[in-house]
């Protein structure tokens, strides 16, 4: 037994050492100009942000593929381009189909497996351990293993994953103050006091038209990160998409579970009640977000970054209004948990052809390692103050998990000792956003919705709050997706959304629930919960 | 035919000769359509697959026969959206042929010619506007809440109609609204008809003493029967086709239950959800049912109106 | 004719104008909405206060679409697509349609190359072989995948077969007693007379090619190349919440707000509305001929 552990130690001294020797590798420069070539989508901000501004500019020619170019001789190109949305799906689902693949790609973890059963992407778990630096180890892992099982398939690693933080797409409850304060309401602790609440708005007319037409802010695709319904049914112990343990263990899908039907109940009672808009099912958010922008709605669920948009445009409307992000609260008799999923949703895969399949694992480095890393130059690279996004410009995108909490503890630290020289990297730009806003200049204001997520009241508070407590409620199901699951999933979360939006709308009735329920299960739910109990037995 | 060509007698050599332009004239064509129509058909063998995207389409796929037929025959989505179709499709041939042809007579009544000249000149325009187009200008005009329809209709009194996101109205919505991008440019046809009719007719009419409402019914529409029945017709062959601009520009997932048509449920399936097999085998099955109607149509358009297509 | 001056018939009159009248007005006033809120200020265009004439008349969404390059880029190919993608539709129409406008003793073969021609209506493989067909061509992500796959307009062959058969067979018979080729028979007689369904078949084709949207973001490989409906796609379409990262909030605050949106709309619309109506009178015709004689 001794002897076997001395044994061990010395492989794993072995190891280490070699690990250390090989770290280097994982940024060292090609000898000879290596191409990668890319696919990917591209959004308006990038357009607006950075290629306005530098029209000379492309994507194959702008600073992050020089960097690349400069500090690793890897030249980055790019097979075809397309705007982000549906038109990236339906192009990478058609490329893949007729067999063009691209030699590096960012996929779903649906894709992943498809690519996996077709054998046209190699394992990466050996260039991981090779060419992956300490440094983007720590950070990749640093918000647990789950992004990394879910791009495993029989005990090879496909994908890399550009991590991303799974709190931070927790839901907050978004409240409008200055009109608490005007009706001198308390912060709604229960789902009750959050309906009394919006009953409160409506009945109150803030806009002055004599109809009692304001609402909480839903939009149609319901689960979002923004006019949201996750937040509510959270409060009914009910976790929509997610899976969950039941009370002997096994995992069951939590759109199945009875607090589900109970919010639906709620939310149609609501409906009836006119605090819901009569149009939630086709309004997109951007719809939601006029409403808001225009004081139609008072009170929504959404993510922390809300504040930015779309409420800033809501507060430079009309300079009296207020928001803050609270908690999630409970019905009364239940424990509210916020759920989280994996946040990473896209994973770099290699095809299987590639000859320098580690040249991605370098960029990785360098991105994290530009980013985040102890030298790093993140007002240049991630975020300046003059072009927000021209971190998108990098093919890869791993994201520091504990970035912005990191950012905000910082901030907190300062607001307690004011020892600026402490505060860093990303920390630094956005305490100067903070200070340009307490300045209360003209351009200051447009800070504001900065400081609802970093300021002292701020949107960050309460999600590392969710956390301190442990009031968080996990996806407990982070594998690669299932055989049932690939082909079945996407019908049945059809199914669930047109059930729920017909059920809150009362075109049908609550019970219209336990029918969702059997044809779940029937349609392939029932297969998908077996195969996802399997896979969770495997790794406990 | 491939006999007499090869039939080496003198005759039937200059006759080639003398048909070797028409084949040359058809040669760029027909390669076109064989390259982007004919080679494609072959991807139809994938409705019978278990389709790996990934592995392409004559990759090694798992044979699976019936299955992805089977499967959409059990999924409620997939009956619901033939459902729909035929429901959709049938009111849009019946109304694209009434409206038009009342219109067209309608439009024949008016004397003021620079008067008839604009108004036709207007009710074609929608047609040429693109549902990209159309859909970001109805969901606006349709809106409950501030579209110019509903605000109207609140100066009656009517409480606002949700046109577009309840199930009473979104089928009817698709239909009008389709029926009033395509009835202007659909009575083009019908008004050529009526200028035909022989003035004469008309003459005699009057002279029996024949008021205006009676020569419409006993002249101006029998004129237009053959055309109408040819009409009628060659639109039984859209029999599945509701429109996949229009819908997919339009819908939304709590309309899916009365306005998912068999195009847009075949693009989710395919495109969005990467299930080519279910997709294609959709598909296949709209071709042969769609191909049914049309040799049915064209049979009938023969028959009944000697009409032949080519 | 003679008009009755009996009160029904009054009577149906101004019913009839006022009928007509309205239908018109209902296919103008869409636009007319589109063109008032593009011209009104963004507050007045989202509080819903506009309906046909703007409110708080300002210029800006133009100015902003004024320097929206890609818009114009877009529209610059749409251009280039109906001119050359109408081109070769024409050309391969006219090509098509002449010799299978011949009876049988003329051309033995026509009936075999008409149902060739004819199938692929009833027919196609989907999306996905096309695609393959496309990539190997090498025609993915050139502007040549638009044009090129749909050179051949079968339902548009027909249409103008159909007009070519009206052509007198004296006409035909004469010139080639002149001794005359096909081919001159062809660009000499029929196509000369032909005009009416030639504009029809142009029209159609316009309509398709400034129309289609799906083929170009499909066939494209940088948003460089979408023609003018792909890029209306990317912009009038919805916004998606879920599956968003983290950060991809940064996206929605630039989302362009609906005077801008209805801007473009309008202009987009304009090209084919300046058009069509001095198309009219031909296609008009066209359409008749083509689709009603057999």
């Amino acid at each position: 037994m001794k002897k076997l552990s001395a044994l061990l130690a010395l492989v794993l001294a072995l190891c280490l050492t070699a690990a250390c020797g090989l770290a280097e590798a994982g940024l060292e420069k090609y000898p000879e100009p290596v191409e990668v070539h890319f696919v990917r989508s591209t959004d308006d901000t990038l357009d607006t942000n950075f290629f306005a501004n530098f029209p000379d500019k492309t994507m194959e020619d702008n600073l992050w593929c020089d960097l690349y170019r400069d500090q690793l001789n890897i030249i980055v190109k790019y097979d075809w381009i397309v705007k982000s949305g549906d038109e990236y799906d339906t192009k990478l689902n058609t490329a893949i189909a007729v067999g063009d693949i691209p030699e590096f790609v960012n996929v779903s973890t649906l894709q992943l497996s498809q690519l996996v059963e077709a054998d046209a992407i190699m394992p990466l778990e050996d260039i991981y351990e090779q060419y992956a630096t300490p440094f983007t180890r720590q950070i990749l892992e640093s918000d647990g293993l789950s992004p990394f099982q879910a791009a495993t398939i029989n005990g090879h690693l496909y994908g890399l994953p550009n991590v991303d933080s799974s709190l931070m797409i927790a839901d907050l409850l978004w409240i409008r103050t200055d009109w608490l304060e005007k009706l001198n309401l308390p912060v709604p602790t229960t789902i009750e006091e959050v309906i009394a609440t919006a009953k409160a708005f409506s009945e109150a007319d803030f806009d002055g038209n004599g109809q009692k037409d304001t609402i909480i802010g839903i939009a149609k695709d319901l689960w979002g990160q923004m006019f949201s319904l996750r937040g509510f049914f959270d409060g009914f112990e009910s976790y929509p998409g997610i899976w969950v343990e039941d009370a002997n263990g096994q995992l069951v899908y939590g759109s199945t579970l009875p607090g589900t039907k109970e919010a639906l109940k709620t939310l149609n009672e609501m409906y009836n009640e006119g605090l819901i808009d009569k149009e939630f099912g086709v309004k997109d958010g951007g719809k939601v977000a006029e409403a808001t922008t225009n004081g139609k709605c008072g009170l929504f669920y959404g993510a922390q970054w809300n504040s930015i948009y779309p409420l800033q445009s809501c507060v430079n409307l009309d300079k009296n209004a207020q928001w803050q992000a609270f908690s999630i609260v409970p019905a009364s008799g239940k424990v509210v948990k916020a759920q989280t999923d994996v946040g990473t949703l896209s994973w770099t895969v290699v095809r299987k052809d590639v000859k320098n399949p580690e040249a991605v694992m370098k960029m990785f480095n360098l991105f994290i390692d530009k980013n985040w890393g102890p030298n790093n130059e993140n007002g240049i690279y991630y975020a300046p103050l003059d072009s927000e996004s021209i971190w998108k410009l990098s093919p890869v995108v791993p994201t520091n998990p504990h970035k912005n909490d990191g950012a905000f503890l910082d901030l907190e630290q300062y607001r307690k000792d004011g020892d600026e020289s402490k505060v860093q990297g990303e920390a630094l730009s956005i305490l100067k956003k903070l200070q340009a806003f307490e300045s209360g200049s003209e351009e200051g204001f447009a800070l504001w919705g900065w400081e609802r997520i970093y300021g002292a009241q701020g949107a960050y508070g309460v999600l590392i709050d969710y956390y301190n407590k442990k009031m968080t409620q996990d996806n407990l199901f982070v594998g690669a997706p299932t055989e049932t699951m690939v082909s079945k999933m996407s019908t049945l979360e059809d199914l669930q959304d047109e059930v729920f939006i017909k059920i809150i709308m009362g075109e049908e009735p609550v019970d219209a629930f336990d029918k969702f329920v059997e044809d779940f299960n029937t349609l392939g739910g029932e297969q998908i919960t077996k195969e996802v109990n399997e896979w969770y037995a495997s790794v406990k | 035919m491939q006999k007499s060509v090869k039939a080496p007698s003198l005759r039937s050599g200059g006759r080639f000769r003398k048909e070797l332009p028409f084949h040359l004239m058809l040669l760029p064509g027909v390669i076109i359509v064989f390259i982007f129509m004919y080679i494609p058909l072959s991807g139809l063998i994938i409705a019978f697959q278990k389709f790996v995207p990934a592995k392409g389409l004559f990759g090694n796929q798992k044979w699976i026969g019936w299955d992805n037929f089977i499967y959409l025959y059990n999924l409620p989505g997939a009956v619901s959206a033939l459902r729909n179709t035929v429901i959709i499709a049938f009111w849009k041939i019946i109304l694209h042929l009434i409206i038009p042809i009342t219109v067209s007579i309608l439009l024949n009544e008016i004397r003021s010619t620079a008067f008839r000249r604009t108004a036709q000149t207007l009710i074609y325009l929608p047609h040429f506007l693109s549902w990209i187009i159309l859909g970001g200008i109805l969901i606006d005009i349709l809106s409950p809440s501030d579209g110019i329809l509903n605000r109207l209709l609140g100066l009656f009194g009517r409480e606002p109609i949700f046109f577009l996101g309840s199930n009473d109205y979104f089928r009817g919505t698709l239909i009008v609204t389709d029926v009033w991008k395509e009835f202007g440019f659909n009575t083009i046809v019908y008004l050529a008809a009526i200028t035909n009719i022989d003035p004469n007719q008309y003459e005699a009419a009057t002279i029996d003493g024949a008021n205006r409402f009676q020569k419409m019914l006993y002249i101006t529409l029998p004129n237009m029967r053959m055309i109408i029945v040819l009409m009628m017709v060659l639109s039984l062959g859209n029999v599945l086709n509701a429109g996949f601009d229009q819908v997919y520009n339009l819908y939304s997932k709590q309309v899916y239950s009365t306005g998912d048509i068999l195009d847009t449920f075949i693009y989710r399936i395919g495109l969005l959800d990467a299930q080519f097999g279910v997709a294609t085998a959709m598909g296949m099955f709209k071709s042969v049912v769609s191909t049914l109607f049309i040799s049915i149509s064209y049979f009938c358009a023969y028959k009944f109106a000697d009409y032949r297509i080519f | 004719m003679v008009e009755s001056k009996h009160w029904s018939s009054r009577l149906f009159n101004g019913f009839n104008y006022a009928l007509i009248g309205l239908l018109a007005l209902s296919c103008l006033i869409p636009l007319i909405h589109v063109f008032a809120i593009s011209l009104s200020s963004s507050a007045a265009a989202t509080g819903g206060l506009v309906t046909l004439w703007p409110v708080d008349f300002t210029f800006e969404s133009y100015a902003y679409v004024a320097r929206r390059s890609a818009f114009w880029q877009a529209m610059g190919i749409s251009v280039l697509r109906v001119v050359i993608g109408v081109g070769l539709n024409m050309f391969f129409c006219v090509m098509c349609a002449y010799p299978l406008s011949k009876e049988k003793d003329q051309f033995r073969h026509r009936t075999f190359y008409a149902w060739y021609f004819f199938l692929t209506m009833l027919v196609s493989g989907g999306l996905i072989p096309l695609y393959m067909v496309i990539r190997m061509m090498g025609l993915m992500g050139t502007f040549w995948a638009l044009v090129i796959p749909g050179a051949v307009p079968v339902y548009n062959v027909i249409l103008l077969l159909n007009f070519f058969r009206q052509t007198p067979r004296e006409l035909e018979d004469a010139a080639i007693i002149d001794g005359a080729s096909q081919w001159r028979i062809m660009w000499q007689i029929f196509v000369p007379t032909s005009t009416a369904a030639l504009a029809t078949v142009a029209l159609l084709s316009t309509v398709y090619h400034w129309n289609e949207w799906f083929n170009g973001i499909l066939y494209s490989s940088t948003p460089d190349q979408y023609p003018l409906q792909s890029y209306l796609r990317t912009i009038v379409i919805d916004m998606k919440l879920t599956n968003m990262g983290a950060n991809d909030w940064q996206a929605l605050v630039v989302v362009s707000d609906k005077t801008a949106k209805c801007a473009q709309i309008f202009l987009a619309s304009l090209p084919i509305l300046l058009v069509y109506p001095f198309l009219q009178r031909y296609f008009v015709k066209g359409m008749v001929l083509g689709s009603v004689k057999g």
